[in-house]
């Protein structure tokens, strides 16, 4: 359904900022990813560094959208659309605060082991997290357009990150088997691949949730799993 | 299980069609919510549920409506008889100029309901109590019945349409005069009385609506546009212009 104006302007307002400040927050978190894992590619540590510091923003921008929507429910008490837009920015807004939380762990990690690991697992983990990238991009791409087939694609392909994560944990574990001096960059590289798979976690949430905000339906049956 | 079946039903204020073809199920023992802008036809319509479009003289009804098989648009149909069954109460409390007791023994009375004045006396406590209204008038049963509040007058009108024993109770607009305790006391009042008794209500407060009722139909311009389940409708309307009105996009 395309949407009339709502007769109330300020109303409007409210909810149009609401949308504006997911896309802000999206965008924020984006880069922050895009941040961390270019630390890697460019073996920059400095990225990294600024994905951590980069945080602080988005958990703000959390707190600020979390307020919104208690205002909206209090103030306006919204229905149909209205209540999705609300309900759907606060779950949204949420997962992207946990991708935040990811990229910022992730970092961190990096500055204590540095970007002077073993190639042929770091390799692995920029194709993991260019995909996450990707998803997370695509997944706000759907928020922004109201584009349910974007949605229902990033539920669909966030199997392609779970078995990338599978074969590179063990293309991990049997680096070590082989260097066993790698031990502790290795260990830390297993959690950054953990983390990068519940990346795609989070944007396969948000894409049921933009699914659920235009059609006001549930994606059905079990999501595809690596 | 339909206790109301409306079928096809066409109202004319004399050359000025007010309805359109409306058709909706009304299932019994559940509250079913009107909604829509002024004069878009559900108080037209509700007013034909107890052949109230009657007292007015250039008022036609065409169509069926059907309460438990029996056609109530018929002109044999005994119109007393069928407003001791479905009773009304409106959105300004009406209470006649007599005494809290005397105003819901009236319906009682007039129908020869109860034999004695220890049946009557029943009634009137039953009433009160269903009506949530006896704990605050019990000990002043002889008090003008227009000398109560606002909420408690319209708990006393509800009182009197319930003391005749009705299947369906109208509501048009019962909690736009009162205010939000009063209000919140009708709407559980409601809940409670829709286990013996079908409610259909009009209302303007969208709320409400969600509140009080299972089904809610939305009416535009004479017409029935959407009609559903009441989370349906106001979580997610298969109309737009349902979607429109309920957001407060419309017009």
């Amino acid at each position: 359904m395309s949407e009339k104006p709502h007769i109330v302007k300020s109303y409007e307002e409210q909810l149009q900022l609401l949308k504006d400040t997911i896309v802000k927050m999206g965008t924020g978190v984006e880069k922050q990813l895009e941040n961390t894992i270019q630390s890697l590619v460019k073996k920059d540590i400095s990225l990294a560094e600024k994905s951590i510091k980069d945080d602080e923003l988005t958990d703000k921008y959390e707190i600020n959208i979390e307020e919104q929507v208690v205002n909206l429910i209090a103030l306006r008490q919204p229905m149909a659309i209205d209540l999705r837009e609300t309900v759907v920015a606060l779950k949204v807004s949420s997962d992207l605060e946990r991708i935040g939380d990811l990229a910022k762990n992730i970092s961190k990690r990096l500055t204590k082991i540095g970007t002077d690991l073993p190639n042929d697992i770091t390799k692995n983990f920029e194709i993991a997290g260019l995909k996450a990238s990707k998803q997370v991009n695509a997944v706000l791409n759907s928020y922004l357009h109201r584009a349910k087939d974007t949605a229902e694609n990033v539920w669909n392909s966030d199997e392609e990150i779970d078995q990338m994560t599978n074969s590179n944990m063990e293309a991990a574990v049997k680096h070590l088997e082989k260097n066993k001096k790698d031990i502790q960059k290795v260990t830390q590289l297993l959690f950054m691949l953990k983390n990068i798979e519940r990346i795609g976690d989070h944007a396969t949430n948000i894409a049921e949730q933009v699914y659920f905000l235009i059609t006001g339906d549930y994606l059905e049956g079990d999501r595809p799993k690596g | 299980m339909s206790k109301i079946k409306a079928e096809n039903v066409n109202v004319y204020y004399g050359s000025k069609q007010a309805l359109f073809d409306v058709s909706i199920d009304i299932a019994e023992k559940e509250v079913t919510a009107l909604i829509g802008p002024s004069g878009c036809g559900k108080s037209t319509f509700l007013r034909c549920l107890n052949r109230m479009n009657d007292v007015i003289e250039i008022c036609r009804v065409e169509g069926s409506i059907k309460m438990d098989n029996l056609e109530l648009n018929s002109r044999k149909l005994d119109v007393v008889r069928l407003r001791e069954n479905v009773g009304m109460v409106f959105q300004k409390p009406n209470p006649f100029p007599k005494t809290i007791y005397e105003n819901v023994a009236y319906g009682p009375t007039i129908h020869g309901i109860a034999q004695s004045k220890e049946e009557m006396d029943q009634i009137v406590e039953t009433s009160l109590k269903k009506a949530a209204l006896w704990n605050e008038v019990k000990d002043r049963l002889d008090e003008i019945g227009t000398g109560l509040s606002g909420g408690q007058q319209q708990r006393l009108c509800i009182a009197r349409a319930i003391s005749v024993s009705p299947e369906v109770i109208l509501m048009d607009e019962p909690c736009s005069a009162l205010d939000p305790i009063a209000t919140a006391q009708i709407e559980e009042l409601i809940d409670d009385l829709k286990k013996e008794v079908t409610i259909v209500i009009v209302t303007h407060s969208m709320s409400q609506a969600a509140r009080v009722s299972q089904k809610t139909g939305f009416f535009h311009l004479g017409k029935l546009i959407e009609f559903g389940p009441t989370d349906k409708i106001f979580k997610n309307p298969d109309n737009q212009q349902t979607q429109d009105y309920i957001t407060g996009r419309f017009g």
